[in-house]
């Protein structure tokens, strides 16, 4: 069961990495929350119960419900309901995701150890590496944002990799997604969309030399 | 005492922005001043004393906080001065910000665990991004946008670091992640593990110590930010981003990828120099050309850590002596902006004509930056290439030279264009402000000060460098 969790959220990375309307992305970024509440339901048996019911809360409630929400209300909000500026094409986004693939796969093998588990690991960079890409291959502001969401989970699978022994720092790491998400989503709806026209990256770049 | 200090700048700084009246938010920022200079002294007079566990005021944090102590009045006088002509409500929120970020990044040069340094280097950001954000205008937004956003993605970064230090800390054997914990352990677990985490950590933290990678954060932000606070952000936050490296940089290195982190510092040295030169080369608007400065120190910093030896005490030396030029210069581009009105570089002229007290800042502060003797930076710069030469980095030093001979020739062009040119664009500024020639006070104080480091540096303060430097194994 819980490969098959992960094996859905690698498919959902894919599905994001080439996908170009933005509802289809709010969509996935929930989905990736159960999926992540579902993962650590079966894999963090061994920390106690109030760590447990607050990283599920913050799967459940923030992930799967309170970030789309407030994605979807970007999208009412701006009228902007497709990708129409990448820098690749979906076919080149695809061959990359799936070299980013390969690549994770490379390097979690080479990080084996006997305390690590390495499929985690494997989606972890994957993850890590969808995030990176679409920030660097996507024009809107609103991808941005959405990378930076992936890049968040990416952190999330980090920690599962690593076991249920830093309970600490896995949590200290959900309030930053949650704080921080907060606050950049926020700024996105009330200051840059009253600003900005349609939330292009490229009316982000009047700060030259 | 820590904890006093914690809550009496909490208590100021909701003073200065719920107590709506001006006089009452400067009495709050003229004591959080005062409390921070009294802060310091008794850090430096309890050197290695440790308080609430995660704070200790070892060397390295103190004599950083010493430098932020004498900057910090200079920076709320010239914020006032700012302020001068404007009625606005922002005046609370910019100085309760300025509180919170002081009292953070204190925190974060004391802090001795990883987590709760991260912890506050996320505070620095929120603070910072609140003054970035203080003219509201889309330039204002667009810096603090950016700011946030990949300072974000750098502290996601550092925290899979720290995740990937938890991990190997767990392995051999340790709990908790405090500095002296990660050197004691560091040496026992697989140093494929610490490459990573260093790697992941040096990337999230570049955000701060305005290094490459993720050098771009400080060169926005710098740029719009009030000029005080560009002075405090081109300074204190660029020591607090070094202070976090060198001390990841310090645990690791009893460890067998210490040459392999010392190549790592090298590169992103070299290519941060590159890439401030480049830039310079371009700059069209004032202070982005002296962020871009900031970036090339920065990258000196980094290629004196990596070459080791005699390198470490040129880098703290370099840095502390960088804060007092960076912040004259931010404070001097601060009257600039109110006597030409303007920050672009075509549009700027004639300055030593309209206002000579400051034409005359920015000469001395552009000898000082370019390492030209008197300046302090020439002993800490000559002691960089002498470690280059002594450890056959030829290369590298070469490479530096070079490129540190483009940074001189891009910024006296750019400062003798600002000082005795004609402006070669007219903008309409019919009524310059006349500025008293003794607001440049504190500037020509901290000029002074790298002049006379030139060649006397008092005993403590060598002492606190070497102690500081002398918690790398292999120094």
């Amino acid at each position: 069961m819980l490969n098959f969790l992960i094996i859905l959220f690698a498919i959902s990375l894919i599905y994001l990495s080439v996908s170009e309307r933005f509802r289809t992305y709010a969509k996935l970024i929930a989905a990736q929350g159960i999926l992540l509440m579902g993962i650590a339901l079966f894999e963090l048996k061994e920390v106690n119960t109030a760590s447990l019911i607050f990283i599920l809360a913050e799967t459940l409630i923030f992930k799967t419900i309170v970030v789309p929400y407030l994605l979807y209300s970007i999208i009412n909000r701006t009228g902007v309901y497709k990708v129409h500026n990448k820098s690749l094409l979906g076919f080149y986004s695809l061959i990359l995701a799936l070299l980013a693939l390969v690549l994770s796969i490379v390097m979690a093998n080479a990080l084996e150890n006997p305390k690590i588990d390495t499929v985690y690991l494997t989606i972890a960079l994957f993850t890590l590496f969808i995030g990176v890409l679409l920030v660097v291959n996507h024009k809107l502001i609103f991808s941005h944002m959405i990378g930076f969401l992936v890049i968040e989970n990416a952190v999330f699978m980090f920690s599962m990799s690593v076991g249920s022994e830093m309970t600490m720092l896995i949590n200290i790491g959900i309030l930053l997604d949650i704080f921080v998400s907060v606050l950049i989503i926020s700024i996105l709806i009330n200051r840059i969309g009253s600003k900005f026209n349609k939330l292009e990256a490229d009316n982000l770049n009047s700060l030259k030399n | 005492m820590i904890l006093y200090y914690f809550i009496i700048a909490a208590i100021l700084s909701l003073v200065a922005v719920f107590v709506k009246f001006r006089r009452i938010a400067k009495a709050a920022i003229i004591t959080f001043s005062l409390v921070q200079a009294a802060f310091a002294s008794y850090a430096y007079l309890h050197l290695n004393q440790t308080e609430l566990s995660y704070f200790t005021f070892d060397s390295l944090g103190v004599v950083f906080l010493l430098v932020l102590s004498v900057i910090f009045p200079a920076a709320v006088f010239h914020g006032f001065r700012y302020f001068k002509n404007r009625i606005t409500r922002r005046f609370f929120y910019y100085h309760a910000a300025l509180i919170g970020l002081i009292t953070a990044i204190t925190g974060a040069y004391l802090a001795n665990e990883a987590t709760v340094v991260w912890i506050l280097v996320e505070a620095t950001t929120l603070f910072a991004s609140v003054l970035i954000y203080h003219e509201k205008t889309k330039y204002a937004l667009e810096a603090t946008w950016k700011y946030i956003f990949l300072c974000s993605v750098g502290i996601a970064f550092a925290y899979m670091g720290i995740l990937f230090l938890g991990f190997t800390m767990n392995q051999g054997g340790f709990t908790d992640l405090s500095f002296s914990a990660i050197t004691n352990a560091a040496s026992l677990v697989d140093p494929l593990y610490l490459k990573i985490a260093f790697v992941f950590i040096f990337i999230g933290y570049s955000t701060k110590m305005e290094i490459f990678p993720m050098h771009t954060v400080g060169i926005d932000a710098n740029s719009v930010a009030p000029s005080p606070v560009g002075a405090l952000i081109s300074t204190a936050m660029v020591n607090m981003g070094f202070i976090i490296i060198f001390r990841i940089y310090a645990a690791l290195s009893a460890t067998p990828i210490f040459s392999w982190m010392n190549h790592i510092l090298l590169i992103a040295g070299v290519l941060s120099v590159l890439v401030a030169a480049g830039y310079m080369l371009k700059a069209k608007h004032n202070k982005r050309m002296f962020a871009y400065s900031s970036l090339e120190n920065a990258g000196l910093v980094a290629i004196a850590l990596g070459v080791g030896g005699c390198g470490y005490y040129a880098a703290v030396l370099l840095l502390i002596m960088h804060s007092f030029v960076k912040s004259s210069m931010f404070f001097q581009l601060g009257q600039l902006y109110r006597v030409l009105n303007t920050m672009k570089l075509d549009a700027s002229g004639n300055y030593m004509r309209l206002y000579p007290a400051g034409a005359l800042v920015l000469i001395i502060g552009m000898f000082c930056l370019l390492a030209v003797p008197p300046s302090g930076l020439f002993i800490s710069e000559y002691m960089i290439f002498k470690a280059l030469i002594f450890g056959n980095y030829w290369f590298v030093t070469v490479i530096t030279m070079l490129l540190l001979c483009v940074v001189v020739y891009a910024m006296s062009v750019r400062i003798m264009h600002i000082c005795f040119s004609e402006p070669r664009e007219i903008i309409h500024n019919k009524y310059p402000e006349k500025i008293h020639p003794a607001e440049t006070i504190t500037q020509f104080v901290f000029l002074m000060l790298v002049i006379a480091l030139c060649f006397y540096r008092p005993p403590f303060l060598d002492e606190l460098i070497r102690q500081g430097i002398s918690i790398i194994a292999n120094h």
